[in-house]
C-alpha cells in the first residue's frame, strides 16, 4: 500500500483519533468493518444497467425503498413454522375426531415441537443482534405482526413442548431415542391428560402461526408484497397444510396415513386456488405483478407452480400407491418451500424496481384506497402509542392536537 | 416534564445548492462512520441513498426543462426577474447568488453567437434536493418495530433506541420512503434522529445549522408550514408555477398523516425518488388479518374433514 493511502486507511470509517476524539454521539456505537456493506443488494452499476431500459420519470432508476435485509433463513423458517402449525392443526383435529394417541398424532406433535425449536433458532440467527431476541417480548403490540408473531411463536413453543411430554418420559425411563416414535409404554395418565390439552393449545397456536407470516410480509412498502395483502396469508396457510400432508406421505405413520393424505389433497387444490387468487390480486397493476412471473423470482414461483400441480397429477399415475405418494409428497415439499423462498424474492425484486411503488401509487394504490374508504385519513385502523424506553406507552405519539 | 413543541425540517429544494454541507455535518455531529467510497456516475450524487450511516442525502437531478430564474449571463438563460432574484425570505440568512438578482437583461445578452453547448444549457436546469428522514406523524419503521426500540420522542420525531434494536430488520421493509437501514456490520437499524442529543440542548440539528442557503430551515411544525406556504406563493407569483409542498400536512398526505420534515418541490416527487402516495403499511393491515383468520379457518375445517373420514378408511388406508 502506498504510504499515502496507508495513512488514511479507514480503521472504522471515522478516521476519529481516541486521543483527540471523544466517540460520544448517537451513531458512535455503529460498529464499521466492512465498507461492502449489503454484499446482496444491487450495486449501482447492476441498477444503472438496469434503469436503461426502463420507462417513466425516476432517480437514475435508482431503487424508492430499501431492498429487505432478510437472509436464506427468513423464508427458510416461513416452511418450518408453516409445516410445524400445519402438523399441530392436523393433530388437534385427528385428535378432536377420536385419533387420539395414534401413531398420526404423536408424529404430529413431535414435528410441531421440532419445528418450533428450528424456526425460533433460524429468526433468532438472522437477527443483527442475536443476543438480543428476547426484547421480541418486552413489548405486546398488535401493529407489528412480527411482535404478534413472536408471541404466537412462543405459546406454539410450549404447547407444543408440553405436548410431547409422555414421549420424552418415556424416553428417560429408559426408552431409546430411536424408539421415541414407536413408544408404547403408558405414561401416567394425569401427562397423557395434559399432552392432550397441549396438543389441542398448539393446535389453537398452530393456526396464526401457519397463517400470520403473509401478514408479516404483506404489512411492508414492499409493492407486490402490500397488493397482495389478502391472499398472501392464505395461500401461506394452505401451502404450510400441503408441506404438512406431504410429509406424512413420505414418512408414513402406521394408522392415519390416510388421513394425512386426504389433509394435503385438499389442501393442494385449496393452494392451488389461492395461487391463482394472488396472481388476480397483484395484476391489478401490472408492474407490481412482474416480479411474480418474471426473474428469478417468477422461474422460482413458476417451478414452485409446477411442482405443486405436478404432485396432484402424481396421483393418477400407474404406480404402486407407496411410490406415488413419495414421488408426490416430495414433489410438494419442495414445491412449497420453493414458494416461500420464490415469494421472498419477489420481494426483493419489487422494492428494487422503483417503478413498482410509482405504478402503484399512481394507479390509487398507495394511500388512495384507505382514504377512499374511510372518511378520515388512516381510518383503516387506529394509530398506536409509541412505546417508551421503559416499555410503557407514550403520550406522545401522533401529538399534534 | 419537558414542552411538547412538535419540531421539524422544512426542506425548500428550490433554494438548495448542492453543497452537501448537510450531510458532512450530520456525518460529522452523529461521528458515523462511511459507508464506503463507490463513483455512481449519477450527476454530482455519489451518496445514492439514505442509508444507515447516512442520515442526509442530497439527490442531483439534470433536467432538460428550464426552470426561471436559474441560469446564467453566460449561457443565455433568464435572468434577474427570476424566481431567485430576491431571496431574503423570512429572516433567513440572503442566499449567494451569482446574479444578485439586479442584472438588466442588456447584460446578459452574448457578445457572440451561442455556441451548441451553451444552447443546450439554456434548456437545462437543477434540480438539487437534500433527502432526510421524514419522521411521519404515523411512522410505517414504529408501527412495524417488534421491540418497541422505535419511539416518538417529546419533539415529534421518530427515534431508533440503539440499545434496545436487535435489528430484526422489519422497519427496513416498512419504510415507504425506504429510510431506515440496518448496518449489516453492525446489526442494528439506523436513521436520522433529528440531532435528538443537540434538541435535548437547546439546539439547532447539525444539517440545518450548516446549510448555508436556509435550504434546510428547522423550527416548530406549525411556523414552517406556514412559512412554506408563504414561499409556494412567492415562488409560483416569479414563474415557477410548479412548485407545491410535499407532505407538509395530513390533508396532502393522508397515508403519513402529515410529515415532520417537508419538502418544497418543484417537480414530480417521482423526479426526486420520493413516492408520489406514500402509505404507512399498517393502515391497511385490518383486512389482511381478516383473510388470514379466514384462511386458517378453512384450514382447519379442512383437517377436520380429513379426519372425520368414513370409518372404512379411517384409520387404514
Amino acid at each position: 500500500m502506498d504510504p499515502l493511502n496507508q495513512a488514511e486507511a479507514r480503521h472504522d470509517g471515522r478516521n476519529i483519533d481516541p486521543d483527540i476524539g471523544l466517540l460520544a454521539a448517537e451513531g458512535s456505537t455503529q460498529k464499521a468493518r466492512d465498507a461492502t456493506v449489503h454484499p446482496a443488494r444491487a450495486t449501482y452499476e447492476e441498477i444503472a444497467a438496469a434503469a436503461r431500459e426502463e420507462e417513466g420519470t425516476s432517480y437514475y432508476g435508482l431503487p424508492v425503498l430499501c431492498e429487505p435485509v432478510w437472509n436464506w433463513m427468513i423464508p427458510a423458517y416461513f416452511f418450518t413454522g408453516g409445516l410445524a402449525g400445519a402438523c399441530a392443526v392436523l393433530g388437534g383435529a385427528v385428535q378432536a375426531m377420536g385419533g387420539r394417541g395414534t401413531d398420526l398424532v404423536r408424529r404430529c406433535r413431535l414435528v410441531a415441537a421440532g419445528g418450533s425449536i428450528v424456526s425460533a433458532g433460524l429468526l433468532i440467527a438472522d437477527l443483527g443482534r442475536p443476543s438480543r431476541f428476547v426484547n421480541m417480548l418486552r413489548v405486546f403490540r398488535p401493529s407489528s405482526p412480527m411482535n404478534m408473531g413472536t408471541w404466537v411463536l412462543s405459546g406454539f413453543g410450549a404447547c407444543s413442548a408440553a405436548s410431547i411430554l409422555p414421549e420424552v418420559l418415556a424416553v428417560r425411563r429408559g426408552g431409546r431415542a430411536g424408539r421415541l416414535l414407536a413408544t408404547r409404554r403408558r405414561s401416567p395418565r394425569w401427562i397423557a391428560l395434559a399432552a392432550d390439552r397441549a396438543g389441542y393449545g398448539a393446535a389453537a397456536f398452530g393456526l396464526p402461526l401457519v397463517g400470520y407470516t403473509g401478514v408479516l410480509l404483506a404489512n411492508t412498502a414492499v409493492p407486490v408484497w402490500q397488493q397482495t395483502r389478502h391472499t398472501l396469508p392464505v395461500l401461506f396457510a394452505f401451502s404450510g397444510a400441503v408441506s404438512a400432508g406431504a410429509l406424512f406421505d413420505v414418512w408414513p405413520p402406521r394408522r392415519g396415513s390416510g388421513i394425512a393424505h386426504r389433509f394435503g389433497l385438499l389442501a393442494r387444490g385449496a393452494e392451488v386456488a389461492a395461487s391463482a387468487a394472488l396472481d388476480r390480486e397483484a395484476s391489478t397493476v401490472p408492474r407490481v405483478a412482474r416480479p411474480l412471473r418474471h426473474g428469478v423470482s417468477g422461474a422460482m414461483l413458476n417451478t414452485a407452480r409446477a411442482m405443486l400441480v405436478g404432485s396432484l397429477l402424481s396421483e393418477i399415475l400407474p404406480l404402486p400407491r407407496r411410490a406415488k405418494r413419495i414421488a408426490s409428497g416430495t414433489l410438494a415439499l419442495v414445491g412449497t418451500a420453493l414458494l416461500r423462498f420464490g415469494i421472498v424474492q419477489a420481494g426483493r425484486a419489487s422494492a428494487r424496481d422503483p417503478h413498482a411503488t410509482f405504478e402503484m401509487q399512481r394507479a390509487g394504490r398507495g394511500a388512495g384506497e384507505v382514504v377512499r374508504r374511510g372518511d378520515e385519513p388512516g381510518a383503516g385502523m387506529p394509530a398506536l402509542h409509541g412505546v417508551g424506553a421503559t416499555g410503557e406507552e407514550s403520550v406522545q405519539h401522533g401529538a399534534t392536537p | 416534564m419537558p414542552e411538547l413543541r412538535q419540531m421539524g425540517f422544512f426542506t425548500d429544494t428550490t433554494l438548495c445548492i448542492g453543497c452537501k454541507a448537510c450531510e458532512v455535518a450530520c456525518k460529522q455531529w452523529n461521528q458515523l462512520p462511511d459507508d464506503g467510497f463507490s463513483f455512481t456516475g449519477m450527476s454530482y450524487d455519489n451518496t445514492g441513498h439514505l442509508g444507515a450511516s447516512t442520515w442526509r442525502h442530497v439527490a442531483f437531478v439534470e433536467r432538460e426543462t428550464p426552470l426561471p430564474g436559474q441560469g446564467s449571463p453566460r449561457d443565455g438563460a433568464q435572468a434577474g426577474a427570476g424566481a431567485f432574484a430576491e431571496l431574503r425570505p423570512l429572516g433567513q440568512p440572503p442566499p449567494t447568488s451569482l446574479l444578485g438578482g439586479n442584472i438588466a437583461p442588456s447584460h446578459i445578452e452574448s457578445p457572440v453567437p451561442l455556441g451548441p453547448t451553451a444552447r443546450a444549457l439554456s434548456k437545462f436546469s437543477w434540480l438539487m434536493m437534500s433527502d432526510v428522514c421524514k419522521h411521519c406523524e404515523r411512522a410505517g419503521c414504529l408501527e412495524a418495530c417488534p421491540t418497541g426500540a422505535i419511539m416518538r420522542t417529546e419533539f415529534g420525531s421518530v427515534y431508533v433506541q440503539p440499545d434496545v434494536c436487535n435489528g430484526c430488520g422489519y422497519c427496513v421493509s416498512a419504510c415507504p420512503f425506504g429510510v431506515i437501514d440496518r448496518r449489516e456490520d453492525d446489526g442494528r437499524a439506523w436513521k436520522c434522529t433529528l440531532c435528538y442529543d443537540r434538541l435535548k440542548g437547546g439546539m439547532v440539528p447539525a444539517c440545518a445549522q450548516a446549510c448555508p442557503t436556509a435550504s434546510i430551515q428547522f423550527g416548530e411544525i406549525d411556523d414552517l408550514r406556514a412559512r412554506a406556504a408563504e414561499r409556494v406563493t412567492q415562488l409560483r407569483s416569479r414563474g415557477v408555477e410548479d412548485a407545491y409542498l410535499y407532505g407538509e400536512s395530513a390533508a396532502s398526505q393522508p397515508g403519513t398523516e402529515g410529515l415532520h420534515a417537508f419538502f418544497l418541490l418543484a417537480d414530480k416527487p417521482e423526479t426526486y425518488n420520493l413516492p408520489p402516495d406514500p402509505v404507512v403499511p399498517t393502515t391497511k393491515i385490518v383486512k389482511s388479518w381478516g383473510a388470514m383468520a379466514a384462511g386458517v379457518l378453512s384450514l382447519a375445517a379442512l383437517a377436520l374433514a380429513a379426519a372425520a373420514a368414513p370409518s372404512r378408511t379411517r384409520w387404514t388406508l
